[in-house]
């Protein structure tokens, strides 16, 4: 038996954490993409509503949860999730510390209205046809809803749609806990 | 064996070394366009493009994708160079919001830093390996010396001593 050294160790450490790290590549999913926005303080947002208004500025918002949600009327998805949306608005309507918009993506005005015509709406919604506020998210498509805390902090990234369990996440373990942190 | 060791982490180091200094150079700011005339505010556009992968399509930069989104990005990369930004600025802003996933050329450091320096560390381990192997392969055998033989006690010497002289 011959000797074993400590730089043998070394090496088997550092072969085994190679093939760990390969190991892990294969089973992943590469149509998840981390996001890395999460923890950094929103962008903001200046942009036209869709409807009649003054422009949208996020940063009035602060010291409130903010919750966008990026959509567009091509989107199959955001149909899904629709109701969800209208459901999670008429949950919070009553907190003042409560702010959700709708971001509407790649589309068009008419094709918008049209959109929440057929399918309702009780909540604000802002035009963003040059890109401008989706990539300043880091939003890749829609569905993608954001949660913003009230000191103007990215809590969380939802990619597709909200609805089912991930409707009743969102409210119990990120737009509760967040509405009832102090405002500091 | 130590000496192979050394000059295994000599050549890591050296590597690292070389490869930082490239890449600090790489990194360096540029400095801002003193004039951006449709030409080169367009060969600029084209240059800054070319490095950043379009987030929705496959293996496609945003220069060659005609993804909606590859074509906003593309007019965002155009604005900021007119209102003064580099290249790298432009890279870092997209890196920031959709991380080195964005950039098809990885940046020196975390986790990428293995996957830069990963090939490099296992030729060098391999290499190590294979000296070693290659010298004991042709290290020159030693001459091989006769075993001491055991000591005989005197009935033994007396027999051999008869054996021989019955030889005569």
């Amino acid at each position: 038996m011959k000797e074993f050294r400590a730089w043998h160790l070394f090496l088997l450490m550092g072969l085994f954490g190679l093939f760990f790290l390969f190991y892990q590549g294969l089973w992943g999913d590469p149509t998840v993409l981390p996001p890395v926005i999460i923890e950094e303080p929103a962008p903001e947002i200046l942009a036209p509503v869709l409807y009649e208004g003054e422009p949208i500025r996020l940063s009035d918002h602060l010291g409130k949860v903010v919750v966008l949600n990026f959509w567009a009327s091509w989107c199959q998805e955001c149909k899904l999730e629709h109701r969800f949306l209208l459901a999670l608005k008429k949950r919070f309507e009553d907190n003042p510390n409560f702010v959700m918009y709708g971001v509407n993506y790649q589309d068009k005005d008419h094709l918008a209205k049209a959109y929440l015509e057929e399918h309702g709406n009780n909540f604000e919604h802002m035009i963003d046809m040059k890109g401008i506020i989706s990539i300043d998210y880091g939003v890749y498509g829609v569905p993608e809803t954001f949660v913003i805390d009230k000191k103007g902090i990215i809590r969380h990234k939802q990619i597709g749609p909200v609805m089912g369990d991930v409707y009743s996440e969102l409210i119990e373990k990120v737009i509760e806990p967040l509405l009832n942190e102090p405002v500091t | 064996m130590i000496k192979l060791l050394a000059l295994t982490v000599l050549f890591l180091l050296t590597f690292l070394l070389l490869f930082s200094q490239n890449l600090s150079a790489q990194t360096t700011p540029e400095p801002p366009p003193l004039s951006m005339n449709e030409d080169n505010l367009q060969t600029k556009t084209k240059e800054i493009s070319q490095t950043l992968r379009c987030a929705v399509c496959q293996s496609e930069s945003i220069w060659e994708s005609n993804a909606t989104l590859a074509i906003q990005m593309r007019d965002i990369i155009r604005e900021r160079l007119l209102a003064g930004e580099t290249g790298d600025e432009i890279r870092a802003y997209f890196v920031s919001r959709y991380g080195d996933y964005i950039v098809f050329k990885p940046r020196f450091r975390g986790i990428n830093m293995l996957l830069w320096g990963g090939p490099f560390i296992l030729l060098a381990i391999g290499m190590a390996v294979l000296l070693r192997k290659l010298k004991k392969w042709t290290a020159r055998p030693e001459k091989e010396k006769p075993e001491p033989l055991a000591p005989i006690d005197e009935t033994q010497r007396q027999r051999i001593e008869d054996e021989l002289s019955s030889l005569k």
